[in-house]
């Protein structure tokens, strides 16, 4: 509690309150706007995070992370185009309830539903996170290896696509967290003499080139669409009654715990939660015909369990040192760069900063729910936004945070070498996550195997004989194995159905 | 024969990745500590699994896709806008270290702004006001707020004028 009052402090400092703000509404916008998102968002705050203090540099990228993922559903509502993956499910019902002259209701449901999702699942998160760090503290570099390998082909099992191209990028970005010095004997690897590679390959640089300038690179390649137009007429007034919360505070309740328990599982974040939700709120509802004609249901369920997501995913990041999805594996790197060391201490050593982010995710998730009740009706005028201005800003952007991220030229031509690296996969239809994934958590899993093995005195199979390590292996294992035997066996029916 | 498409190149890709891994990683010195994996260790690991993966990916994923038949990723167009926008970062990076990056981030903003506008039309008032605006905010906010240099440019340094 101690720990709360001081972070509650730290966050009502007139500076950070304000920053957070801020970059929680710019958030909000880079989530509305197709293409852009909340996470791109954190990747272009970065730098700016080396010379601020760390309670500043957490209350700008929070802020923006709670932002991106409350904005996302207004394209989806508004023209029927997700603004993230996680707002697919809002286009079924949130686009035909437009269409159908309800915008406002859409909205609001939009609105008040990501509220409810973040609100609860960060309390949630504030009572688990403690609990599980300190079962977390009982276990060896066995099981933390174990740990890191699941969630990176959980990761993978779950990405779009071959599930062999996933593992692939993984492979890669494992490769790319061993350049630079290694950890235990300071052996310099893949440096080709090159002085900028003796720490490794930069991180920012890294984030940059991969997830903003390929962003801008392809779609502007690809050739970016505009928004189609948007009806206005109809986004007066709340639209809500207490009757629509008691109606549906059984898919909010149901959606709430779908999005908390798959925001916590390392990889599966709420580009599915919210699909799955509501998949369940229309088999749970009397009229599932109703579904995808602009049913209020199912904005709900969609809305609450994506953002409930949010604080699903805070837990394995703040007690375990595990990002749940690809935008907690940015603050996991802003956690690093500001020398922190993410995992079961976390808590521990740094309380105050433990409850300042559960802290900013609270009041930044209250300050954008009552920001866009107010602002709903100029919603549209952010799906105007030009993306030639916004690419054109994100791209010096990417130029001026990649330089200082090292002060050296280098980083650049690493940035634009990452960049065309994110092209080429995109090419190959290789997902993005694995690699991030891998390579942040690479030295980890180096660490902790190298570790376990030199503390059982070179026997490997301790990782096999430990209990929870095992557990771990089998459901790293199965994660991979799991779908292939699942898709082989449909195969196989459709095949005999055929036949 | 199955007609040949862009996952056999990337299958080939991995593959080649893995054996220069191999190689490479051969030649990082080894420091003998006692019932330790060693420094190549994870990079050999990298490289099977890249290996492995590349060559499921050229077993399974290949014909599939060739069966399916896949559309190309880009066309002949969208490969020129990609070279363009791509050389004009690699122009940014050179101006950057030669005029330094108050002067780059102005120009560099604007023509991106021309090359990323297409055909549609630009308040070319704006579009300066911005480039200047920006540019100079994001300047001076690093250099000078947050105390973190940037590049004055090699040029101002060789003709002894002292940017801001």
């Amino acid at each position: 509690m101690q720990a709360y009052l001081q972070a509650l402090g730290i966050l009502l400092q007139p500076a950070n309150f304000l920053v957070m703000y801020v970059c929680a509404l710019v958030g909000c916008v880079l989530g509305a706007i197709p293409g852009l998102s909340g996470g791109l968002g954190i990747t272009l705050l970065l730098p700016m995070t080396f010379a601020l203090n760390t309670e500043i540099s957490f209350a700008m990228l929070v802020g923006m992370y709670v932002g991106g993922v409350s904005g996302s559903f207004i394209a989806a509502v508004l023209v029927g185009i997700p603004g993230s993956a996680s707002s697919i499910g809002t286009c079924y019902d949130g686009y035909p309830m437009t269409k159908n002259g309800k915008a406002a209701k859409a909205l609001s449901i939009g609105i008040t539903g990501s509220f409810i999702g973040t609100f609860v699942s960060v309390v949630v998160a504030m009572l688990c996170s403690s609990a599980i760090a300190d079962i977390a503290l009982k276990l060896g570099p066995w099981e933390y290896f174990s740990l890191c390998l699941m969630a990176i082909t959980m990761v993978v099992g779950l990405s779009n696509g071959s599930i062999y191209k996933g593992l692939m990028a993984a492979f890669l970005g494992l490769f790319l967290s061993t350049v630079g010095a290694d950890k235990v004997t300071n052996t310099l690897r893949f440096t080709f003499g090159n002085t900028n590679l003796y720490g490794g390959i930069n991180m920012v640089c890294m984030l940059m080139g991969t997830f903003a300038l390929q962003q801008v690179a392809t779609a502007y390649a690809k050739g970016q669409q505009d928004m189609p137009p948007v009806d206005t007429s109809s986004l007066k007034g709340f639209g809500l009654t207490i009757a629509d919360f008691v109606n549906n505070a059984k898919t909010i309740i149901v959606s709430l715990l779908i999005g908390l328990f798959i925001g916590f599982l390392p990889g599966m974040g709420s580009g599915i939660s919210n699909l799955i939700a509501y998949g369940q709120a229309k088999k749970m509802d009397k009229h599932p015909e109703k579904f995808g004609t602009g049913y209020d249901p199912g904005i709900w369920a969609t809305e609450v369990a994506n953002n409930a997501g949010v604080g699903g995913a805070l837990i394995p990041m703040i007690s375990l040192g595990i990002p749940g999805d690809g935008t907690t594996v940015l603050l996991l790197s802003a956690m690093t760069i500001k020398g922190l060391q993410a995992g079961p201490m976390f808590i521990r050593t740094n309380p105050v900063l433990a409850a300042l982010i559960f802290l900013i995710v609270l009041v930044s998730a209250i300050l954008i729910f009552f920001t866009e009740l107010g602002t709903k009706r100029w919603f549209p005028y952010l799906l105007k936004a030009p993306y030639h201005y916004l690419f054109s800003a994100i791209m010096m952007i990417c130029f001026m945070g990649s330089f200082s991220a090292t002060t050296s030229i280098f980083s650049v031509y690493m940035m634009i070498g990452f960049g065309l690296l994110g092209v080429v996969m995109d090419m190959f239809g290789m997902p993005m996550t694995p690699l991030m994934l891998s390579f942040i958590l690479g030295p980890k899993i180096e660490e902790y195997f190298r570790t376990g093995v030199s503390y059982a005195r070179g026997d490997y199979s301790r990782f096999l004989t430990r209990p929870i390590s095992l557990i771990f292996i089998l459901i790293a294992v199965y994660s991979v194995v799991g779908p292939m035997i699942t898709k082989a066996i449909k195969n196989r029916r459709a095949a005999q159905k055929a036949q | 024969m199955k007609k040949f498409n862009r996952t056999y190149l990337l299958g080939g890709l991995g593959l080649a990745i893995s054996a220069w891994i191999v190689w490479q990683a051969g030649q990082i010195p080894t420091r003998l500590v006692a019932n330790e994996p060693g420094p190549r260790f994870i990079p050999y690991v990298s490289a099977a699994g890249l290996a492995l993966f590349s060559l499921l990916t050229i077993i399974f994923d290949a014909p599939k896709e060739a069966a399916k038949g896949v559309k190309p990723y880009l066309d002949k167009a969208g490969w020129i806008r990609l070279a363009i926008i791509m050389a004009e970062a690699v122009l940014f990076a050179l101006a950057m270290t030669f005029i330094g990056f108050w002067f780059t981030a102005m120009l560099g903003m604007f023509l991106f702004i021309v090359t990323l506008k297409g055909k549609k039309k630009v308040n070319w008032l704006f579009a300066i006001l911005l480039c200047v605006g920006l540019g100079s905010l994001c300047y001076f906010g690093f250099t000078r707020g947050f105390h973190i240099p940037l590049p004055t440019g090699t040029l101002w340094e060789s003709l002894g004028i002292t940017m801001p």
